[in-house]
């Protein structure tokens, strides 16, 4: 087999498993042995796939077929079409590598939760977790728009799933929510698409910056233009940017806390996927990283402030994800190779961070079926381990050292001082500070305080592997905290060639 | 009548319009003096950036802000009645965020 073939599978196998559980329906052992070996193959896979392009279908470039290339006359040797790009292509470098590699590691976090925390693990619900992640590596490999387009729909609709799932009171009202609002984002995205597909001819974005540099297209012009802002407006939704915020913290409190944490890793690195492909089209207009700057900080702003006066955790903790994600903004924003690098690094760092937070707090609801902060408190006597753990996950969002936000969001700040941009640096001070202040609110309610009578514990004992999770992904913490090159390393080339 | 006092009054009155009937908590209304505080510096320190386009444009803006938020204050309570999940306000804003992303790429890039 093609070694490159690999890079397929990190798509093709979470799909095949997904629809091979969707049809193990009561079967419970077999659902969780299958279920339990594709999460443990999908992180494995970014790892043994060497860097390069797929080719579906073989179909490579003119340029690149020696055997189709020779003694073509110069009339197409020497014009667009010989570099043209005919059938869907997947690129991996060492940033996709990472992220592919980090969502597979949450996706393994959240299946082993749940197969764990649920007593009759349902084939559908992994089926829609599994598709989720398919969906969302594609849109981080893809180097084809409207390929994007179609997993950007197809992952909308598996979120919707796994808030329907979760059989938690008025989930059924948000699903509808998000996809109602999803018809809206979904098709002006679709028309950003098929205005480029018809002004450039392509849906490759490689061939659409040859085009725009070619001066094929004026990339100035009224309808690129209008293509930019639809397809900005269709990224704001996948990725639960204002105005879509409200309805993204929704989501993520209507579903269950393992599906919360893999929800909001979709959210990330769909901001990152559709926000470096916005970058490598229209950064030659520098309006983009401006409306970028300002809508994520706007999305901080929000976000935190309506962070602090919610009261009920999982409605907080989503959103502060959606805070955080204002800071991935900012980096991919500020536009240089460094603010990149920090975006990106604060994206890897925020998905397994809100992870943590989500399988962490989730703890709480498995306890108590509640995740009302008025009705809650005393917790820190039921399990104070986990309480330490909720608590270092807490401090790792912050940003305190050592853990791995400090790193990125450090570096964010000093990126925005390089830009000549200092104030965004104190907005980001002094919005972290907000964050953990919001969060110290939260875990004082919830663990510190006296614990209100009428507040029913339940005997169900924590499993042991949820304990294992929120452990390890503390340590992924600390390790990305001490050794943020580790990550930064690999994403500085992809962020180097987008400047 | 302090700052403390006129939220609580505040949060009172929105509650009652919404028909909510949450207590009003020490911990409600301190959440709600920190986030007002946080949007409003927030959105001044944002509004410096200006100084990129006109310094003069920005002393102007800092001075707007600044009445429109001493004016309007508190503003938390507002905005959290309306960041709600009601689906008619969210297709508001998307619609209300639709033009105006449209209208900023189009005419945005022409002046920048």
């Amino acid at each position: 087999m093609n070694a490159n073939a690999l890079i397929a599978v990190m798509v093709i196998l979470p799909i095949a498993s997904a629809l091979f559980l969707n049809l193990l329906h009561k079967k419970d052992r077999t659902i969780k042995i299958l279920a339990i070996i594709t999460a443990i193959v999908i992180p494995i896979i970014p790892l043994l796939t060497p860097y390069g392009s797929h080719f579906f279908g073989g179909y490579v470039p003119l340029a690149q077929n020696a055997t189709l290339a020779q003694g073509l006359p110069s009339l197409i040797t020497g014009t667009q079409l010989f570099q043209f790009h005919p059938g869907v292509m997947y690129v991996f470098t060492s940033a996709q590598q990472l992220m592919v590699f980090v969502l597979g590691l949450i996706t393994f976090f959240a299946i082993f939760t749940f197969l764990n925390e649920t007593k009759r693990p349902s084939g559908v619900y992994a089926f829609l977790m599994f598709m989720g992640t398919a969906s969302v590596s594609a849109i981080l490999l893809s180097d084809d728009i409207f390929n994007i387009f179609v997993f950007f729909e197809i992952a909308a609709l598996a979120q919707v799933g796994i808030i329907v799932a979760s059989g938690i009171k008025n989930n059924y009202e948000t699903a509808l929510k998000y996809i109602l609002l999803g018809n809206i984002a979904g098709p002006l995205l679709l028309l950003g698409i098929v205005i480029l597909l018809g002004v450039t001819g392509n849906v490759n974005v490689t061939d659409m910056i040859f085009t725009f540099k070619q001066g094929y297209v004026d990339p100035n012009s009224p309808v690129i233009l209008m293509a930019l802002a639809l397809i900005a407006f269709g990224w704001l939704y996948a990725s639960g940017l204002p105005p879509f915020h409200t309805i993204k913290s929704a989501v993520y409190s209507k579903a269950l806390p393992h599906g919360a944490a893999l929800l909001q890793a979709f959210s990330v690195f769909t901001l990152v996927a559709i926000g470096i492909i916005i970058l490598r089209l229209f950064s030659y207009n520098s309006f983009t990283n401006i409306a970028i700057i300002g809508i994520s900080v706007i999305a901080m702003i929000l976000g935190i402030t309506m962070a602090i006066v919610q009261t009920d955790y999982k409605r907080i903790l989503g959103y502060l994800a959606v805070g955080e994600l204002g800071y991935i903004g900012i980096g991919l924003g500020l536009g240089t190779a460094f603010g990149i690098t920090a975006g990106l690094f604060q994206a890897v760092n925020e998905a397994i961070i809100t992870s943590f937070l989500f399988i962490g707090f989730g703890t709480v609801l498995y306890k108590t079926r509640t995740s009302n902060t008025r009705k809650l408190g005393g917790m820190m006597y039921v399990n104070p381990k986990v309480a330490l753990l909720v608590l270092l996950a807490g401090l790792a969002m912050a940003g305190v050292p050592p853990l791995n936000a400090f790193q990125s969001k450090l570096m964010l700040i000093q990126a925005a001082i390089q830009s000549g941009l200092p104030e965004l640096g104190i907005i980001m001070i002094l919005l972290s500070i907000v964050t953990f202040m919001t969060f110290m609110k939260a875990f004082y309610t919830i663990y510190m305080r006296p614990k209100p009578k009428e507040l029913e514990i339940l005997d169900n004992k924590i499993p042991r592997s949820t304990v294992i999770s929120l452990v390890a992904l503390l340590i992924i913490c600390i390790i990305l905290g001490l050794f943020p090159q580790i990550a930064t390393n690999s994403l500085q080339t992809l962020a180097a060639g987008l400047v | 009548m302090s700052f403390y006092d006129i939220i609580l009054k505040r949060i009172r009155k929105i509650q009652e319009k919404a028909e909510e009937e949450e207590p009003i908590t020490n911990v409600t209304a301190s959440a709600m003096l920190t986030a007002e505080l946080t949007l409003i510096a927030s959105v001044l320190v944002a509004v410096v950036m200006v100084r990129l386009i006109h310094p003069v444009l920005m002393i102007i803006m800092i001075a707007a802000v600044l009445i429109i938020a001493l004016m309007a204050m508190p503003i938390m309570p507002r905005l959290r009645r309306e960041q709600n999940d009601d689906l008619n306000n969210m297709m508001f804003y998307v619609v209300v965020a639709l033009g105006i992303i449209v209208a900023l790429f189009y005419w945005g890039n022409l002046n920048v």
